[in-house]
């Protein structure tokens, strides 16, 4: 990746440099060394002042991992770290009848991401990143931003308010992924997790770095609305050959959890 | 127990695959793990897709009637991933089904099922432990 954003600035002045040397007349690289160094160094700093860097490699298809033995478990949660409004949403969670997949929405990144079997395929370039689900077929593209700029561009979903507007910039060897703008629905509607509240005020980051062969996907739920302090949660992804598919999810046979009366 | 040959080839690519959960709505919220049952009964109909794939089945209740469950399994795309063979299901036959009961009245998520010729699969969903 590092090849594809700073080498052709450099080949640009590599090949000026070139066209001189191509004359017969002047080799500037071999009679005035410092002159190349000069130029690669001014090259650098300049990408390095427009914010150019190394990006991690984090593009291909992965699936998580939990099942390989790869990683870490959801994290417990803690009730006490719930506010008495974030206690009484989850209390009130009703699995038979909340759980928004009964229409094929997805309740939150968090619920996103925590699915298991499903591949998750990521394409990095210059300018964005994009991450395709398979569950429930999202195909989610963010802009790469500054994220110092108080007007920087975010993304949302359309047609599903519950994963509020993006933006996304990389950390060294992490890719960030900053949302807010949610409309309320559930952190996750699995397992002890089910039924965690989602507010308005909800804001969360997904750091996405690699952790050997596989990612780790780390997100931390800041919602004072439904938390007293932070909540943070890895999950870890491993590559995988299979290719992502269709899901076709539809609510008519997604609503489908009991027989006929 | 010893399993046909058959079964044993069915099953394996499914416990290679994952030992994780599907996730529709969450199995682990949706069916108490804490114990099976099994139930026999007729196959009325399939459905092969995702996020969860079904079978209706009709048993026959101690009065004389016939009783419709509902016997969820993975999604599609991950059963077939596995290489599992759904054509081995089919409709008019008996079957005999292993699995949690679901928090909901006559339903059930399978584990395993005995076909009418006497086939096992176990994990037939090709994922049957909770989501951690």
């Amino acid at each position: 990746m590092y090849r594809e954003i700073i080498l052709p600035a450099v080949r640009t002045r590599l090949n000026f440099a070139g066209a001189v040397s191509r004359g017969g007349v002047v080799r500037p690289a071999r009679r005035f060394p410092w002159l190349l160094a000069g130029l690669l160094t001014l090259v650098s700093t300049a990408a390095s002042a427009h914010g150019f860097q190394e990006l991690p490699d984090l593009s291909g298809n992965w699936i998580r991992g939990d099942f390989a033995g790869l990683g870490r478990s959801n994290q417990p949660l803690d009730r006490a770290m719930l506010t008495v409004e974030g206690q009484r949403g989850m209390d009130a969670y009703d699995f038979l009848t909340d759980d928004p997949a009964y229409e094929c929405v997805p309740a939150s990144w968090t619920r996103v991401w925590s699915n298991p079997n499903v591949v998750v395929q990521i394409d990095q370039s210059d300018r964005d990143v994009r991450l395709r689900y398979e569950w429930m077929d999202i195909d989610r593209r963010i802009p790469l931003t500054d994220p110092s700029d108080a007007d920087a561009e975010r993304v949302q979903m359309d047609g599903i308010p519950t994963l509020g507007r993006s933006m996304a910039w990389y950390d060294g060897d992490t890719l960030v992924i900053d949302t807010v703008d949610y409309a309320p629905g559930y952190v996750s509607t699995i397992a002890d997790l089910a039924g965690l509240p989602q507010s308005r005020t909800m804001h969360t980051v997904e750091r996405i770095r690699r952790e050997g062969e596989g990612l780790v996907i780390e997100i931390t739920h800041l919602d004072p609305t439904v938390l007293r302090r932070p909540f943070v949660m890895a999950i870890s992804y491993a590559p995988t050959d299979f290719e992502l598919l269709d899901y076709g999810c539809s609510p008519e046979y997604a609503r489908i959890v009991a027989p006929d009366d | 127990m010893s399993l046909p040959k058959h079964a044993i080839l069915a099953m394996l690519p499914s416990l290679m695959l994952t030992l994780a959960a599907p996730a529709h709505h969450s199995v682990a919220v949706n069916f108490d793990q804490s114990g099976e049952i099994t139930i026999e009964g007729v196959l009325t109909e399939m459905s092969w897709r995702n996020p969860h794939s079904h079978f209706r089945i009709d048993v026959a209740a101690g009065d004389g009637s016939q009783l419709e469950w509902l016997v969820e399994m993975g999604a599609i795309n991950t059963m077939r991933r596995a290489g599992f063979e759904v054509e081995l299901f089919v409709p008019g036959e008996n079957v005999s089904i292993t699995g949690w009961p679901g928090w909901r009245d006559r339903t059930l998520y399978l584990n395993s099922a005995i076909l009418q010729d006497g086939t096992e699969l176990i994990c037939a969903g090709a994922s049957c432990n909770p989501e951690r």
